[in-house]
């Protein structure tokens, strides 16, 4: 069995939904920008030896149907022998990804994947454009159908998180992001898009102007306890999740390069990191946010690792009340999750995520001169995924 | 009340350039952004305020948000010179005569000869305002006086100068009936024209009245309203509503510029009311006037009422009275009116004190303020809300009878009442052949009121007119070969006898007629079915007999869109639960303005079931093409009964799926409502209408549209939004309008829709909770969320 290496990262900064910045770029472009310059940043890779390109995405139809992967090969790489194939396990996608393409090679099914994910939630409804559920199931079990908000109140309930608790780590997620940003922690991996915008302007003329894109536009220097603690419940009456203390809706694309040990040596490059074990589980729907709390462990046992041994943890904040339910009930370390923010503040472009938490994550451990890491996140309809890495 | 006034021409479809002043100074946010006076959204700052204030006052002042796309703003200093392109100037400036002529000066540098230009003012002399300008600007000019809030206020005074050219003013009369739905009053340039002057009489006459009878505001206000057919907030909330200094002003100005009048010194303020006024107790505005609104200890709110002699808030006192007690039993206002006036309690007492000071007043009005008595009457009932003029109820009491009255109380009338009396005409009105006339003093004779030859008024062709009748409904000849049939139930509520007259209606104009008109004057078109009725039966377990009733209901609709003659069903205000469904089946809806339409059975614990849901399952269908997605379209149509949607105007009944593109349009005047729907009936008749033919071709989702009506409804109930029970008549619901769980979209006939709606109505009428919804509803007026 040969060793598979992450060689390469490279993320998007990420743009809000549906306003942002990204809001004129389509998913199949975002991804190809992505794919086209993790391969300039290898100068020994002969594109065409990549055995295949696997695209997270969690609503992969209209911009982003069609087999999106296909579309992000032939357009990022600009030859047609590299086949493309979508992946989906909702917010887990990116990090499937890139689980499937060490998987491939460590089998010898493959030498060289690009891996990763992109979702531009910009212009999509939320769960995709048609929703047929099942009337049987919806009678029967209607919280396989619930919409997230729904399940994070579950949360908040069951395991007793306050709204003043999560507002604050809402709080908290914009005041480590802030710093992330002034520090430039936040800016490594991070590949300018140039975006090209044709508008009519006030005088109904049409006018084109392009600006670039390199900074997380998520994270709020103003915002505040009190501000967070004025916003109103979204799903629930009398509830405590707002879109304050949620992950934001948001456009992003985030892919790695994994090849074999002999195309390392190949290519004369040094790895980045490897993945030591993924682990994914499933809950009851009812409460997905819970997810982590039985993927962590997992991912850990398949390690053979002891929590502590982890130095830093990316686990994605879809609410503020899964997040807490997860760190009080694993007694995760604080000092190491999240220490440049999280999705609260950064977004969550659901099928990005994965990918960009590992781009993210191996970067900061460079910045610490630390070795394990872990990329986590809770799943829609109860799954749970997690991902260890370490740096090398 | 400029951007109000803008609001309301855009809600005809009036494009509308919205002009206020520049500012002179940046606010602080406004230094610290960077921003000078020379900036657009500086400048233009103050107009787009007032607009939004506007727009976000309650109720209301825009139809649809369509309307603000009708209108752009800016501002004098840039934007004087567009009103180039305007074809009428509406001047609605602060109320300084220096002001307002500085802005005319500007107004005439910039307006195309030819274009109209108004002053809209409540008590500037209009002929001094176009002083200094050219003809052609007096020969355009007129002054208008909107009453706030004006798309709702009905009154539009009307006042020219001696220079206003006469078609200016034919013009104005005219548009403002039949465009902008107003009642248009035609005034003489007097301080506080007409409305104005009689209604601030009125009010400090009863101020007055107070501290000699020694009444109390709520006692007030139980004396003055519903009860003599005038607004439940009646006299003190009223002036709560509109503010004390409002009223003041008016009154003022009166004092001041009546000096010859002889009620003068009613126009000076009571010592308690200036009292109010230093203490900026003005009413809503400054949270507190007559009444207080105040939450007690246990979080209740509770309205307390000054007491006028301590001006301290005390609590609410209950008014005991046998006359107001034994009013309440008459229906009919002239005869309350009649019954009133013989009071032997304090309430008699002061109705006596309060009118026969008012006719006195009234009558020495004429001519001073109108030449006609009419104008008064009309102004009263369009401006202050009161269902009958002074002369309407010094008809109703009887002339002579009051007379009597008031030489007891030493109220004189005018010499021309008793010259009327000596003429042998004992009546301010009457109505011949079908049509109300007034009497006219000069020529001491009747005359029909001008201007309401185009209204069909039922009242007066009622005792004519009338081809059949029961207990509930009145069919009455409208002439041309179109017959309308009306309701006259109370809250015009949909019992057997309403059921039973629309089909002998339908009947009748097959047998021998060209169209039927479904239309009433009552307050409200319709509150909806009568589910007393039903309640009574359920708790009876006579399901067969619901059964028959909600069918005998369908059937109803039914023949209403399946006859051989054009049916127009013309609402106006509450159109509710079963009218609504009544409406959604005519071949032509004639809908008034002023509608507030909606199918609210989810209230009450049903779904519609006279129609309504198979209606709104049918216009899915036809909403569908190829392509789209299909749930999107039921999703929309399901929440709209779900969620018991009502309109907030005619043109959003529409919006709302309640009115379908070409079948319907609207009439802005109450008045016209009735001939407008004959000459909608006459038009399609004319056309040569045809029966349609019975629909089987409404395509239902069947499975794949149930699966998202039954997981949004468990999310809304999950999420608190909804009650266990709203989940169950949401499941119902969603279910008729998918057909059912068929296994693949199918299609279906109307029928098949009625029998499923029918089921899922008698299946929600033997639930309890429906049933306490209902019981709520009935014996307390208040819906009940359980």
């Amino acid at each position: 069995m040969q060793e598979a290496y992450i060689i390469a990262g490279y993320r998007t900064a990420v743009g809000k939904a549906p306003k942002g910045v990204f809001r004129f770029t389509r998913a199949d472009e975002l991804a190809a920008e992505v794919v086209k310059a993790l391969v300039v940043s290898v100068p020994n890779l002969d594109k065409e030896q990549i055995d295949d390109v696997i695209v997270g995405n969690a609503t992969p139809e209209a911009e982003q149907g069609l087999n999106i992967a296909r579309m992000v090969s032939l357009m990022g790489l600009n030859t047609d022998k590299v086949p493309g194939v979508t992946m989906n396990r909702y917010c887990a996608s990116g990090l499937e990804t890139i689980a499937t393409a060490v998987a491939k090679i460590r089998s010898g099914m493959a030498n060289c994947i690009v891996a990763g994910g992109v979702e531009v939630m910009s212009g999509m409804p939320f769960g995709g454009w048609k929703l047929v559920p099942n009337p049987e199931v919806a009678k029967a079990h209607p919280e396989w159908y619930w919409g997230m908000g729904l399940t994070a109140e579950a949360v908040a309930n069951d395991y007793k998180v306050s709204r003043e608790a999560q507002d604050e780590f809402a709080f908290n997620s914009h005041k480590k992001a802030i710093k992330g940003l002034e520090s430039g922690r936040l800016k490594a991996g991070v590949l300018p898009i140039t975006v090209t915008e044709n508008y009519v302007d006030a005088n109904l003329k049409k006018k084109t102007r392009d600006y670039i894109v390199d900074t997380d536009e998520g994270p709020r220097a103003d915002t505040s306890i009190e501000k967070l603690a004025k916003l109103k419940p979204v799903f629930a009456a009398n509830g405590s999740i707002t879109a304050g203390n949620s992950s934001q809706t948001s456009d992003g694309a985030a892919f790695v390069l994994v090849v074999s040990e002999s195309m390392l040596k190949q290519l004369n490059v040094q790895p980045i990191a490897r993945l030591v074990s993924y682990g994914v589980a499933g809950v009851p729907p009812r409460i997905m946010g819970i997810g982590p709390i039985e993927a962590i462990p997992l991912a850990l046992k398949n390690a053979g690792m002891k929590q502590d041994q982890l130095d830093l943890i990316e686990l994605n904040e879809a609410f503020a009340s899964q997040s807490l339910a997860i760190i009080n009930t694993l007694g995760l370390n604080t000092d190491i999750v999240n220490v440049n923010g999280g999705a609260i503040a950064l977004g969550h472009p659901l099928g990005c995520t994965g990918a960009k938490l590992t781009v993210q994550v191996l970067n900061e451990l460079k910045a610490r001169n630390k070795k394990y890491g872990m990329v986590t996140m809770c799943v829609g309809t109860g799954q749970g995924a997690a991902g260890i890495f370490e740096l090398l | 009340m400029g951007s109000r006034i803008a609001c309301h021409f855009a809600n005809i479809g009036v494009e509308v350039l919205l002009l206020d002043i520049a500012p002179n100074e940046l606010t602080p946010e406004e230094q610290a952004k960077g921003l000078t006076l020379e900036h657009q959204a500086v400048r233009n700052k103050i107009v787009n305020a007032a607009l939004e204030t506007a727009v976000k006052s309650n109720p209301s002042p825009i139809f649809t948000k369509r309307s603000l796309s009708r209108i752009s703003t800016g501002n004098f200093t840039d934007n004087m010179k567009d009103i180039a392109t305007c074809d009428w100037t509406i001047e609605v400036v602060v109320e300084n005569l220096d002001i307002k002529k500085k802005v005319y000066e500007q107004v005439e540098q910039f307006r195309k000869q030819g274009t109209l230009i108004t002053s809209n003012t409540s008590g500037i002399p209009i002929h001094l305002m176009a002083e200094g300008r050219s003809e052609d600007f007096h020969k355009h000019f007129c002054g208008t006086h909107f009453f706030n809030p004006p798309r709702y206020l009905r009154l539009l005074e009307i006042i020219p100068t001696p220079h206003t050219d006469p078609e200016i003013v034919d013009f104005l009369i005219h548009y403002g009936d039949q465009f902008l739905g107003k009642t248009t009053v035609l005034c003489k340039d007097t301080p506080a024209f007409i409305a104005n002057r009689v209604g601030v009489y009125s009010i400090m006459s009863l101020l007055h009245l107070v501290e000699k009878m020694d009444l109390k505001v709520e006692e007030v206000d139980k004396y003055t309203g519903p009860v003599l057919g005038r607004p439940k907030s009646a006299t003190f909330r009223t002036t709560d509503v509109v503010g004390l200094d409002t009223m003041i002003n008016v009154a003022n100005g009166l004092y001041q510029n009546v000096p010859n009048d002889k009620a003068h010194a009613l126009f000076q303020l009571p010592g308690y009311v200036l009292k109010m006024k230093e203490n900026n107790w003005l009413g809503d505005k400054t949270k507190q006037g007559f009444y207080k609104k105040v939450k007690s200890e246990s979080g209740k709110s509770e309205i307390l009422a000054l007491d006028l002699k301590t001006l301290k808030y005390r609590p609410q006192e209950k008014v005991k009275s046998a006359t107001i007690d034994g009013l309440k039993l008459i229906d009919n206002l002239r005869d309350r009116m009649k019954a009133y006036a013989k009071g032997t309690d304090r309430a008699g007492e002061f109705f006596r004190t309060a009118f026969f000071g008012l006719f006195e007043y009234v009558s020495d009005r004429i001519p001073e303020i109108s030449d006609e008595l009419y104008r008064i009457d009309d102004a009263m009932r369009a401006g202050f809300g009161w269902e009958l003029g002074p002369f309407e109820v010094w008809d109703a009491i009887g002339i002579t009878e009051a007379l009597a009255g008031m030489k007891t109380l030493g109220n004189e009338a005018a010499p021309w009442v008793h010259e009327m009396l000596a003429a042998g005409h004992t009546t301010f009105y009457k109505v011949e052949d079908g049509v109300k006339k007034y009497y006219d003093i000069p020529t001491k004779s009747y005359k029909a009121i001008p201007g309401t030859d185009a209204f069909i008024i039922l009242d007066n062709i009622r005792a004519s007119k009338t081809i059949w009748k029961n207990s509930g409904t009145t069919i009455t000849d409208l002439g041309d070969g179109i017959i309308n049939l009306e309701f006259h139930t109370k809250m015009n509520t949909i019992g057997g006898d309403v059921i039973q007259g629309i089909n002998k209606a339908v009947d009748l104009a097959e047998k021998d007629f060209r169209g039927l008109v479904i239309g009433n004057d009552g307050a409200n078109f319709s509150a909806g079915a009568n589910i007393g009725m039903i309640f009574m039966a359920a708790i009876e377990q006579e399901w067969d007999e619901i059964n028959m009733a909600i069918r005998a209901f369908q059937n109803t609709s039914m023949r209403l869109r399946y006859s051989s003659i054009p049916v127009v069903v013309a609402p106006h205000n509450l159109t509710l639960g079963g009218s609504c469904e009544f409406s959604l089946h005519a071949d032509h809806v004639q809908i008034n303005a002023e509608t507030y339409m909606g199918l609210v059975e989810f209230g009450v614990g049903l779904i519609p079931g006279g129609g309504g849901t198979k209606e709104f399952a049918l216009r899915v269908s036809d909403e569908l093409k190829d392509g789209q997605i299909d749930q999107n379209v039921l999703k929309d149509r399901f929440l709209t009964i779900a969620m018991a949607k009502v309109s907030t105007s005619g043109a959003e009944a529409a919006d709302l799926g309640y009115l379908k593109a070409g079948k319907y349009s609207i009439s802005m005047n109450r008045s016209r409502l009735i001939a407008d729907a004959k000459a909608k009936a006459l038009e399609l008749a004319d056309a040569g209408y045809t029966q349609p033919v019975r629909r089987t071709d409404i395509k239902v989702l069947g499975k794949s549209g149930l699966g998202i009506v039954y997981a949004g409804a468990n999310s809304m109930f999950a999420g608190n939004y909804i009650s266990e029970h709203d989940k169950k008549i949401s499941e119902k619901l969603g279910y008729v309008m998918c057909g059912g769980d068929l296994s693949a979209p199918s299609m279906v006939s109307e029928q098949y829709l009625l029998d499923l709606e029918r089921e899922a109505f008698l299946s929600l009428c033997g639930e309890k909770k429906t049933l306490e919804r209902i019981q709520s509803i009935i014996t307390k007026g208040k819906p009940l969320r359980n």
